[in-house]
């Protein structure tokens, strides 16, 4: 077994299960166990430690978003991302898909109100967070960092693994933002669009899903000359992947569409006021 | 300018941008299909060349002649049991944690790809280079994980060594000291033999089933 690796990254020493260190990740995850701690802080100078009402379910979804990207980068999963393609594509589902939307539900509501008072950001944010702008973004990372050439060359180094585990989580942050985050405001981009938006991306992520379950041989160099794991061979564990990247993403992306019904089903009734009594 | 035609150009503006940058977006990934296809691997490389992905010695001497012990206790003569078929010689032991495997789930992935007539006219033959530990039964289990047509043998350490070593391969170092769960230091390549002789493609650990893919119809009629 090779030694202390600071991220996960893929190896060409055989799998053990026995369990190792990623300081890296350890790191990084106590990083936003802190970054929490600053958004929830008071106003400049003041020392209010008061909770406001939802606070403490925001809490319980930014601790959520921290877990599933622990679970994504940290042994087991990170490490065996480096020897399976499925693995990789679990790793994907939590960092780009799952992560992301509970870190934003988690910003302290103070901390939104301090960002929207910042105009320059707000400015930049209304266009990168533009629903259009947002998706292509995502896109477009989810598109490079599933290529061959990028997986192969980038996934053997813990650097390099990091900068994809990165992209696919900034990616996932922008694609999220406009469905999740109430800053900047878009008063335009109501329920019907962000379902619509969700919709898209489920479709859009088809053209990855079909060449990974379909493709005839194994596209990724690492995994199809990686030392086996499990009795899947290459190319099963490569349909597997592209199984899980249209079920599993289909799956978070199709809640998320079911809850903007909802959350768009109760705003109506609480518009139409309530039911006059008999 | 009144402020309604100043909003209408400034929203038009903004709109503008954002078609662009998404324009610019999937533009960049429609680039991405043409990145891929002018990376050339080196087995890309060499099959431009000779026409084959793994490495082709021409003035190869005839098959080895050798007879070991397969997997029913029954001899097989190397030379004369795959006379006229494509054979594929590998030297390896079923302990193996990454070689080993590789190399025998790729070619059994790609055989699968070949018609049945083709399949009919190739060999995979396995030689362990841990005949201690790889019993005939072991070894009979461990192929058929892969493909239950693979051939196995054995014969005694000494003997695999001298084959290997004719083959201008390595002896096998067995690290036996190192306790019961020791490694086997062997040769990584599959050495293909066409049906018809005269020449020899090496198959160095790192071929990949896109590789097999273009060369075994090729192997199969030279």
């Amino acid at each position: 077994m090779s030694g202390l690796q600071w991220w996960c990254s893929a190896q060409t020493a055989a799998w053990t299960w026995s369990p190792r260190p990623f300081p890296g990740v350890w790191l990084f995850v106590g990083l936003l166990v802190g970054l929490y701690w600053l958004l929830g802080r008071g106003a400049e100078g003041s020392t209010e430690t008061s909770v406001r009402p939802g606070e403490r379910r925001s809490r319980w979804a930014w601790f959520g978003g921290v877990l599933a990207l622990w679970v994504a980068l940290d042994w087991p999963v990170g490490a065996l991302s480096g020897y399976l393609a499925s693995a990789h594509m679990l790793q994907y589902l939590l960092t780009a898909l799952v992560a992301p939307p509970l870190l934003l539900l988690g910003v302290p509501g103070r901390a939104w109100d301090r960002l929207a008072a910042r105009s320059g950001v707000v400015r930049v944010l209304r266009f990168v967070t533009h629903p259009l702008i947002a998706l292509a973004i995502f896109q477009v990372v989810l598109f490079y960092t599933h290529l061959p050439s990028v997986v192969d060359r980038l996934m053997v180094t813990p650097l390099g693994s990091f900068a994809i585990d990165t992209l696919w989580l900034g990616g996932g942050l922008i694609f999220w933002w406009p469905v999740v985050a109430p800053v900047p405001t878009r008063p335009r981009f109501g329920y019907a669009l962000k379902m619509g938006y969700l919709f898209l991306s489920t479709v859009l992520n088809t053209m990855p899903y079909a060449f990974l379950t379909f493709g005839e041989l194994p596209f990724y160099g690492i995994y199809e000359l990686a030392p086996p794991v499990s009795v899947l061979g290459a190319r099963e564990d490569q349909q597997v992947a592209g199984l899980l990247m249209k079920i599993g993403g289909g799956l978070v992306l199709w809640t998320a569409i079911t809850i903007q019904f909802f959350l768009w089903y109760a705003r109506e009734g609480e518009a139409e006021g309530p039911a006059p009594a008999a | 300018m009144n402020p309604t035609s100043q909003h209408s150009i400034r929203w038009t503006a903004g709109r503008a941008v954002r078609i662009a940058a998404l324009a610019a977006c999937l533009g960049l990934s429609s680039n991405a299909c043409r990145v891929e296809a002018p990376e050339r691997t080196q087995a890309e490389e060499r099959a431009s060349a000779t026409g084959y992905r793994g490495i082709l010695l021409a003035d190869a001497e005839p098959r080895p002649d050798f007879v070991l012990t397969d997997v029913n206790g029954d001899a097989l003569d190397f030379r004369s049991d795959t006379e006229g078929k494509l054979a594929l010689l590998f030297f390896g032991y079923t302990f193996c944690p990454d070689i080993c495997p590789v190399h025998m789930a790729s070619l059994a992935a790609v055989k699968r790809d070949l018609s049945i007539e083709e399949q009919r006219r190739m060999r995979v033959i396995f030689v362990t280079a841990d005949p201690r530990r790889d019993t005939p039964e072991r070894l009979r289990d461990w192929l058929g994980n892969f493909d239950t047509d693979f051939v196995g043998l054995r014969g005694s350490e000494a003997e695999v060594d001298r084959i290997m070593l004719s083959l201008g391969l390595p002896a096998a170092i067995r690290d036996t000291a190192a306790g019961p769960d020791y490694a086997v230091g062997h040769a990584s390549q599959v050495i293909a033999f066409p049906p018809g002789d005269g020449f020899r493609v090496i198959y160095p650990f790192g071929t990949r089933q896109a590789d097999w893919q273009h060369d075994l119809p090729r192997l199969l009629d030279p």
